[in-house]
């Protein structure tokens, strides 16, 4: 039997087994039902090994080119290279639902065998629920409608190969199978939460039991997203990093709505207030991730990701509606069941910045769901076709943005329920200066942009704040326990990993404003048309066109411009190439880079003369800072990882074990 | 100190915004921010590399180098692209919704919010650490460990 | 407050899958031209053998099949038969086809047109403004000008003879109407 075969059989096999494990568990929620539990348990077993091998099926038919497979004749050529190959499982539409599945029926394993365990009910109830979601995407890739090992009447000699822009950049490993993770982990909070409303449970033991999946969730998303950006960076060539594509804004939107969520979720576990409401959050928020698939893949919009018009398009539609519909009925139903239990505390208290915080999270998700569908609704409306692009976000989403930081910096200095003046000022008073020597030092250094002179005074306004709370907690821990600096605030991310690693993901966020400020205030371009050896300086930099050389490779053919590139006593080569692929009507720019802190050098070939080699046109841009938008996005990374990271195990309070350690404990 | 601080942001944000006299490169620029490449993915033309978007901002530059005005100029794109050529929608007609609802959104989550936050009245003075009274900063320091150990 | 929130959920929720239910009424790829039931814009270009210029106000009367096209286009080069065919169907009756070579060097284009063919006019739009006066969206795109000087139609992509046929039949002066 052969691979395609054999991937094709075992979709068909898992789909019944996650109809059965939809019935067992329900059932088991129902009459309580232990033994029908164990069936679903072994049923989610089953399907997660199942999915993975019709995976790794993929995989191998990608790196044998068997070209009899029509995903992998349109996706994959004799040419392509190993890694490109093995990759090309999420390129497009039938592969990447593949691996979707088996991420979603890893999740579906988790609940059935960890999440039962200390919240059988409950647990059992989102298994239910997370059954039928598995159920629908093996649906798509067990029948024709995206059968990812449907076969081609006659076998091609050789495959089309992969998407250019795809088979261009390692990032393309790390982007999308990020985001799929991101999206697909959140169905497990979303799980729960039905769970919950379907039960009538007023109590906070599904937020509670699902906390670090949602963190993780956001996490993988916001650094997916980063990472998209960086790819589209590095691959398009055009020396930006973020365009509202449709696509990238379907990326964003949940992730927007989670951080809301991850906030207003502690006022919930401090204060009992908002329940409503995170239920709302956690809806919205797996909503706009299925959103984000029909928008991928459906084809209604026009995206550098889109990927071909399909029958899945009405069906993902479907499912949308039908999620939308029954999660909207829950929560109608049982809100009053759902009534809060305080009062949230005066205007200058935490829980009213995380409220305000999240209406600005939420104005500004709906701004980008309305500016990504609106050219629809006009079209539909009136017959009319407008576009909605980057300077129309940029103008709405930036004041958001800027909003948003100024509350970053003032939440986590305020207390639950309210300050008094005196901790107003003793929280404020270092921030506030901080930020006025933020805004004097952007009006000195930088151009008149209003926009970015509020950022870095935010900026120093956020940064101050953490540094504070820092220094404060460490001498916290020095007074109380006696620690030094060094292990006091080793044990701040130990003891209380989530606060600090909030913190740390705000400075992440703080970098990430400053690269994205800075980038797009004062990038200097300069485009030129020269001979070889012919020379021109952009922002400091001398730009010298050594040659141009035709570089012939099996899957493609690409005209190479060597540049050097020199500052000061340094100097860089570069590479921009104009890169012809056999399956691309038109050459695709690749960019030349070269990558420090302070800027990047950011050449592309625009023209060239074919028959004499003997101009070019290159357009060069001097990128401040960018490359910390990256760094940025790792330290949120990373201070993400200290939040979820469980604290050891609670020890009763220093001062009271007196006794001596066992031997060997420490 | 605190007011002259908030007094320089404002100042400096302020200062940055005001009116200055724009070059003739800086006007095409503005134009060709506003204008959608039409063979590239939602980029505009000033940022997309195409060869296609490089001709029209050579028109454009050339039109503002002629004199014409920025409305001109546009209407000349509009003649063969239509509205589909501009990236940000008109405040007038259908589009201006479009500039509404980030408003609307903004105002009505206010006052949600501001409806469920209590009326602002001074705090009683329970201050987390009050400074400089070195027995009760013990204690407070103490609570303010426990309470965001407990938090985990 | 309550109830105008589970209102606003209600609506919200119906018009976001009322909207993305009409997307799939229409094409994304497919984008109109503005240009299309407008006087054609005023062309006056070189000719690629060197013969001169070519104005299109010296065609008014007669229907103009605008072409625009490049050598390393292979779309372009996959209807081109087509064009052949209906240029010796019509060329003795009042239309012209014209090509507008794009985005290419003049030597290349030239090389083009005899290797498949076409014999028709064919002129360099060297800086491309004649295909931003025409809002063309990339190449092959064709265009029917009418003998009132007005566009009438416009085809994106690899056009076929029927189409080509199609498009002139509807503009052509027709004797004794």
């Amino acid at each position: 039997m052969d691979l395609a075969s054999l991937g094709g059989g075992v979709l068909r096999a898992a789909l019944p087994l996650a109809l059965a494990g939809v019935g067992t568990s329900a059932y088991a929620a129902w009459r309580r039902d232990g033994r029908s539990l164990a069936s679903a348990r072994v049923l989610s077993l089953a399907v997660l090994g199942l999915v993975v091998v019709a995976n790794l099926a993929m995989v191998g038919s990608l790196v044998a080119h068997d070209f009899s497979i029509r995903y992998v004749a349109l996706n994959n050529a004799r040419e392509t290279p190993l890694f490109y190959s093995v990759i090309s499982l999420w390129a497009a539409l039938e592969g990447s639902i593949l691996l979707w599945t088996a991420v979603l029926a890893g999740a579906v394993a988790w609940v059935a065998w960890r999440g039962t365990r200390s919240l059988p009910r409950l647990a059992t109830t989102a298994l239910a629920v997370a059954f039928v979601m598995l159920a629908f995407f093996l649906l798509l890739i067990a029948t024709p409608v995206a059968d990812p090992f449907v076969r081609l009447a006659d076998t091609p000699s050789n495959g089309r190969g992969p998407n250019p822009l795809l088979q261009n950049h390692p990032l393309m490993a790390l982007h999308p199978p990020l985001l799929y993770l991101g999206y697909v982990l959140f169905s497990v909070p979303f799980a729960y939460a039905i769970a919950s409303l379907i039960l009538g449970e007023g109590g906070d033991r599904w937020l509670v039991a699902t906390r670090r999946f949602a963190l993780t969730s956001w996490a993988l998303l916001g650094v997916g997203i980063v990472a998209g950006a960086w790819w589209s960076y590095a691959v398009l060539g055009w020396g930006g990093y973020w365009a509202w594509d449709p696509v990238e804004n379907a990326a964003l939107m949940p992730w927007l709505t989670a951080t809301a969520y991850l906030h207003s979720v502690m006022v919930e576990e401090k204060r009992r207030l908002l329940r409503t409401w995170n239920l709302s959050l956690v809806v919205a928020t797996f909503a706009l991730t299925i959103l984000g698939t029909f928008l991928t893949r459906s084809g209604v919009v026009n995206s550098v990701h889109s990927f071909t018009l399909s029958a899945i398009g009405p069906l993902l539609l479907g499912y949308l509606a039908a999620i939308l519909a029954f999660s909207v009925a829950l929560l109608v139903w049982r809100a009053p069941r759902l009534a809060d239990g305080g009062s949230v505390g005066s205007p200058l208290s935490r829980e009213a910045i995380f409220l305000f915080q999240n209406v600005v999270f939420v104005a500004a998700t709906l701004t980008v769901l309305l500016g990504t569908l609106y050219p629809l609704i006009v079209e539909a409306v009136s017959g009319a076709q407008v576009s909605i692009g980057g300077p129309y976000f940029d103008r709405v989403e930036i004041p958001l943005a800027l909003a948003l930081l100024f509350l970053m910096g003032v939440g986590p200095q305020l207390p639950w329920r309210g300050a008094s003046r005196t901790s107003l000022e003793r929280q404020f008073t270092a921030p506030l200066l901080a930020a006025g020597v933020g805004a004097v030092f952007a009006v000195l250094t930088g151009p008149p942009a209003p926009a970015a002179v509020a950022t870095f005074a935010l900026a120093a306004f956020v940064a101050t704040t953490v540094v504070q709370e820092f220094v404060r907690g460490v001498r916290a821990r020095g007074v109380l326990h006696g620690e030094t600096p060094a292990t006091a605030f080793a044990n701040l991310f130990r003891r209380s990993g989530r606060r600090y690693g909030g913190y740390v993901v705000h400075l992440g966020i703080v970098v990430i404003a400053l690269a994205v400020a800075t980038s797009s205030a004062r990038t200097t371009e300069v485009e030129q048309t020269v001979g070889p050896g012919g020379r021109f300086t952009a922002a400091g930099y001398t730009v010298e066109l050594a040659g141009l050389r035709d570089v012939s490779e099996p899957q493609r053919d690409s005209v190479v411009a060597d540049l050097r590139v020199a500052s000061g006593g340094s100097s860089d080569e570069l590479h921009p190439a104009l890169v012809f692929y056999p399956n691309a009507t038109q050459p695709i720019g690749s960019p030349g880079i070269a990558a420090k802190l302070s800027d990047d050098v950011y050449a592309i070939l625009a023209a060239y003369d074919a028959r004499g080699h003997a101009w070019a046109t290159i357009r060069v841009r001097v990128i401040p800072l960018v490359s910390w938008l990256w760094i940025g996005g790792g330290i949120v990374g990373l201070g993400a990882v200290v939040a979820a990271l469980p604290p050891p195990r609670r020890r009763e309070r220093p001062a009271i074990v007196m006794e001596p350690a066992p031997a060997g404990a420490d | 100190m605190l007011i002259v601080a908030v007094v320089a942001v404002l100042a400096a944000v302020g200062w940055s915004a005001r009116p200055r006299p724009i070059t003739p490169a800086e006007r095409a620029d503005a134009i060709a921010t506003e204008l959608r490449c039409p063979v590239c993915q939602g980029l505009s033309i000033r940022d997309s590399p195409s060869e296609t978007a490089r001709e029209m901002r050579d028109l454009v530059a050339q039109r503002v180098a002629e004199g014409r005005g920025d409305d001109e100029i546009r209407a000349e794109f509009r003649r063969s692209y239509g509205e589909w050529v501009f990236l940000t929608p008109p405040l007038l007609g259908l589009t201006g919704l479009v500039w509404l609802v980030p408003l609307v959104a903004l105002a009505v989550g206010g006052m949600f919010a501001l409806g469920l936050v209590r009326p602002h009245s001074p705090v009683p003075a329970t201050p987390l650490v009050p400074p400089s009274v070195p027995p009760s900063e013990v204690v407070a320091l103490r609570e303010r460990v426990r309470r965001e150990e407990a938090f985990e | 407050m309550l109830r105008t929130a589970r209102v606003g959920a209600v609506v919200g929720v119906l018009a976001l899958v009322v909207v993305l239910g009409l997307a799939f009424r229409h094409d994304p790829q497919d984008i109109r031209s503005a240009s299309v039931g407008k006087p054609a814009p005023a062309l006056d270009l070189e000719r690629l053998d060197g013969s001169g210029r070519f104005r299109l106000v010296d065609y008014a009367g007669k229907v103009v099949v605008v072409n625009f096209f490049a050598s390393w286009c292979i779309p372009c080069k996959q209807e081109y038969p087509a064009l052949v065919r209906a240029w010796e169907r019509y060329r003795s009756a009042d239309v012209v086809i014209l090509g507008v070579l794009y985005q290419d060097s003049r030597d290349a284009g030239l090389a083009f047109q005899r290797r498949m063919g076409g014999t028709w006019p064919t002129v360099a739009d060297d800086d491309g403004r004649a295909a931003l006066s025409f809002g063309t969206f990339g190449v092959p795109e064709t265009f029917f000008v009418g003998p009132d000087g007005i566009v009438a139609g416009r085809h994106v992509g690899p056009i076929d003879e029927e189409t080509l046929v199609t498009g002139i039949e509807a503009i052509r002066p027709v004797a004794g109407r």
